[in-house]
């Protein structure tokens, strides 16, 4: 069994989660390479009562009470608060996967479906695509209610193959994946999909509206079919192609471990992890355990290779510096991180169309740093522990805190990452020597210290461009 | 909606930010409160009604009796048209008038500032709020692609100096969306800026400094962190800038806050303050002469008119003439801001919704998704006080019951993209379209 340093540890849970404390990231370490991944990966078998606990009584969402910033709410207070980390990360990645948005559909339906992206969020993947397929939210957002035999509607068809499952061309051997005949023929197996107008708006199949006649799809290729195809049939045709697999596998790798180039060597990689997926019956577990293990994952290519999304970037920095997220009560109280959020490009529950967010570079601009730097000056200078906000103590910052400047911009560096900006120590050791009028002090731990020049200090290390990154 | 679109938005390709829009020169070329010169500026503010605002309760048929019998309700008689200071709204001889709420768009219609478009559509008019609204956006009738401003700012603003165009508000409209140039989003100016602990103010010079320090180490070329320590330090520098450039704003005019006495509408309040945002950046910063701003809530499929108190039945108030006073109110009172500051013969408003509504109204005082809708074209440069295009007809309504379009939308956008910001409306919407005069 590998074993697993603390860089490596802490690398780990802030990708397969948002971070967390030195004590969290040695638990892990403790546990090898593999048993850490098994630990992230079986979350079910973590107690996870004190967020069941919190929700029930900070959130009413059943009717009305099932609103916009309610649903972003919850799931900010599910992300900083509960134990099972890659639970919500792997929702995440499901809900930029299937993005819907609640531009379209209504918030219950939101959430129901946000509901079953964690459900099945490791089940095998022909079952989720076809249960997310049939839920309503995706039934409404793709206008599946509408494709009806004689008056086909292309929309599902087409991004079920573009964008959930094969992609144009297989990303590994560049061949087109299906054809424009072949989108036409997929809406047809599809027609008369449905949900009845009643709690718990099932999914119905409106047999009149469904076209029994033959279609014929992917002619002349290995998985060419032809029959009176349904649309169960149709995913699961696309479910056991070879482009799905590879596909899969590439956006769980550009997600999870880094950005993937057209190079020999990462197609290569790509086919590699896809075999896991089809010898394994699509299981999602364990295509996500062999990525997490593998030493692609723990390469040093991968570290701090990709772009923080927003998401990260806050419920990190609440994780790993040990703040607090008070998400007020269901009298509608803060929506503080979802506003953020949103202001810096990652509005959750409204991705910018059914293709999701644009990641890494996507993320930056100077209207989103700024978002970033003054949700970092938000957290570290909220002294009110008692309304709704995020804020850490002093105190908490002063556990952290050592007796030098030196020995306390390195500590924060680490416990921040562990960061690798040994070239910034100085100019931020600097700033806790500097007084108000530029001259210099002398860094001592007191409270009036802490409360003032490292609370600036975290709040600038937010802001280095490393800290920027995962 | 965006949902058969799949482009990738380039929201923050490589480095470009506000920042590389937005130069260093123009604080020191203008002295503190110093008129900017008005010569050849060329402003143009683009108002989007989200919601598909109900165009024949706006500019209204009123002789027309089959608009009485479609609209039990809703309908305005002649004697209604009348604002709130018993000034008939009734355009000229022309048999439509103002909704009586628009007293001050009435004012400047008659001044000959204001144009009205009548008949504005597309050919199989979509009947989604998305759809729509990409359609309007994009200038194209698949709704995909990059958005028409986006185009006209990639071929005519890359590279030029200047905060060049802003969106007022959270997110970017898809109008804006472009591949090379970044429109940057702005809320509120006060949020703008980077921000250092108000406990200790004196901190702050060392908290900018660090900042500055930590982002101007070397990081390695084309790496994400250098993209970042780039779009950071314009952010910081260029906030502080943008602070000091709009701090310099001084006017005459009042635009209505909450504490005013009687309270004006949040609907009021919120339009003006975005108005009064696009105010203190095209007097404050010489190059910003793109600008946009939106007000929702215009998808009145019930009680569109009156209130609680008359039981939906009084037509001089209520939801959509809410609406439409704050749009009248706003625009007048920019208009009055840019006569005050020497820059009326400089600035074209342009407001547009995605849609009108249904003209046969439904059975909760309110109407249905629609097609046609009026446009108005508002400014100095405008040859105003008169109506454009041509009113359908409704006694010739499409199989869905609504109105068949007269005058399609890329024309308006056409005549303002070839005629007054110089750009070239074949290449920006992919086709010419007759122009339709309001601009000579």
């Amino acid at each position: 069994m590998a074993s697993l340093s603390f860089e490596e540890g802490a690398h780990l849970l802030r990708r397969a989660g948002f971070g967390g404390t030195p004590q969290e990231i040695d638990d892990l370490a403790s546990r090898g390479r593999e048993g850490a991944v098994d630990f992230l990966i079986n979350y079910n078998q973590i107690d996870n009562s004190a967020l069941e606990n919190l929700l029930s009584a900070s959130f009413n969402l059943t009717g009305d009470g099932i609103t916009n910033g309610e649903i972003r709410r919850w799931w900010f207070t599910r992300m900083v608060n509960t134990r099972r980390q890659f639970e919500e990360k792997l929702t995440l990645f499901w809900h930029n996967h299937f993005a819907t948005s609640s531009s379209k559909v209504q918030d219950t339906f939101m959430f129901n479906q946000n509901v079953l992206l964690r459900q099945l969020a490791l089940d095998r993947f022909d079952n989720l695509l076809l249960k997310v397929s049939q839920d309503p939210a995706m039934l409404i957002w793709l206008d599946s209610i509408t494709n009806i035999l004689g008056k086909a509607n292309e929309n599902f068809a087409r991004e079920l193959q573009e964008l959930f499952t094969m992609g144009i061309n297989d990303v590994v051997t560049g061949e087109q994946n299906y054809t424009e005949q072949d989108v036409k023929e997929v809406a047809r197996a599809f027609t008369g999909w449905n949900y009845r107008r009643q709690t718990p708006f099932p999914f119905q199949l409106n047999a009149t509206q469904h076209d029994n006649g033959f279609k014929s799809i992917y002619a002349g290729t290995p998985w060419a079919q032809t029959g009176n195809l349904s649309g169960e049939d149709v995913i699961t045709i696309i479910c056991g192609r070879p482009a799905t697999a590879r596909y899969l596998t590439w956006k769980l790798f550009n997600f999870f471990v880094y950005p993937i180039t057209n190079s020999a060597t990462d197609k290569a990689t790509i086919d590699r992890f896809a075999k896991v997926y089809l010898n394994n019956n699509h299981s999602i577990k364990e295509l996500v355990r062999a990525i997490f293990t593998s030493d692609e994952f723990f390469s040093e290519r991968a570290f701090f290779s990709l772009v923080k999304q927003p998401t990260e970037y806050i419920v990190g920095s609440i994780r790993m510096l040990g703040g607090t997220y008070n998400q007020g009560t269901n009298q509608r109280g803060s929506n503080t991180l979802s506003t953020s959020s949103r202001n810096m490009g990652q509005d959750l529950f409204a991705p910018p169309d059914v293709a999701g967010w644009d990641f890494n570079l996507g993320w930056v601009s100077t209207a989103t740093m700024l978002e970033r730097f003054n949700f970092a000056n938000t957290y570290l200078t909220n002294r009110n522990t008692t309304n709704p906000g995020v804020f850490v103590t002093t105190d908490q910052l002063k556990s952290i805190t050592k007796a030098s400047s030196k020995k306390t911009v390195k500590r924060f560096l680490s416990r921040l990452g562990p960061l690798n900006a040994g070239d910034s120590i100085g100019i931020l050791r600097s700033y806790l020597e500097t007084g108000d009028n530029g001259q210099p002090v002398t860094f001592v731990n007191d409270d009036a210290t802490v409360d003032k020049k490292v609370r600036g200090l975290v709040h600038q290390i937010m802001c280095l461009p490393e800290y920027q990154l995962n | 909606m965006a949902i058969n679109r799949r482009q990738f938005i380039k929201r923050g390709a490589g480095a470009v930010s506000v920042g590389l829009v937005m130069p260093r020169f123009w604080m020191g070329s203008l002295a503190q409160g110093q008129e900017i010169a008005a010569t050849n500026r060329r402003i143009f503010v683009v108002i989007q009604l989200g919601g598909g605002s109900d165009g024949l309760n706006t500019v209204i048929p009123f002789t027309d009796s089959r608009y009485a019998s479609l609209r039990p309700t809703l309908a305005f008689k002649e004697a209604e048209l009348k604002d709130a200071q018993g000034n008939s709204t009734i355009l000229g001889s022309d048999p439509f008038g103002l909704n009586p709420a628009m007293s001050e768009m009435k004012a400047l219609y008659d001044s000959g500032k204001a144009a009205i478009v009548l008949g504005v559509g597309y050919p199989n008019q979509n009947l989604s709020h998305f759809f729509a609204t990409d359609i309007w956006s994009t200038g194209n009738t698949t709704g995909a692609g990059n958005g028409w401003l986006g185009r006209y700012a990639d071929q005519k603003l890359l590279g030029q100096s200047g905060l060049s165009a802003v969106n007022i508000g959270g997110s970017l409209p898809k109008a804006f969306f472009a591949d090379k140039v970044v429109v940057p989003s702005i809320s509120n100016f006060a949020s703008y800026t980077f921000q250092t602990d108000g406990r200790f103010g004196g901190d702050r010079n060392n908290q900018v400094n660090t900042f500055n320090a930590t982002n101007h180490r070397v990081f390695p070329v084309s790496s994400f962190s250098q993209a970042i320590a780039q779009a950071g330090l314009e952010a910081v520098d260029g906030a502080a800038q943008l602070q000091a450039a709009v701090a310099s704003y001084n006017s005459t005019v009042h635009y209505p806050v909450a504490t005013d006495n009687p309270a004006p509408s949040q609907q009021v309040i919120q339009f003006a303050a975005a108005l009064k945002m696009v105010a203190q950046i095209v007097t404050t910063i010489p190059e910003a002469n793109l600008l946009y701003v939106q007000l929702g809530g215009f998808d009145h499929h019930s009680q569109e008119i009156g209130t609680n108190q008359d039981n939906f039945t009084n037509k001089l108030v209520g939801a959509h003439a809410n609406l439409l006073r704050a749009v009248s109110l706003g625009i007048k009172l920019f208009y009055d801001d840019m006569e005050a500051h020497g820059l009326a013969d400089n600035v074209i408003m342009m407001s547009w919704t995605e849609f009108g509504r249904r003209p046969n109204e439904n059975a909760s005082h309110g109407t249905d998704h629609g097609t046609v809708t009026p446009m108005f074209v508002v400014g100095n440069p405008v040859i105003g006080g008169r109506l454009y295009g041509e009113q359908p007809s409704l006694s010739d309504l499409d199989s869905a019951g609504n109105l068949k379009f007269k005058v399609d939308f890329r024309s308006v956008y056409g005549e303002i993209i070839d005629k007054w910001l110089g750009g070239d409306s074949q290449s920006v919407l992919g086709a010419r379209y007759d122009s339709v005069g309001f601009l000579g």
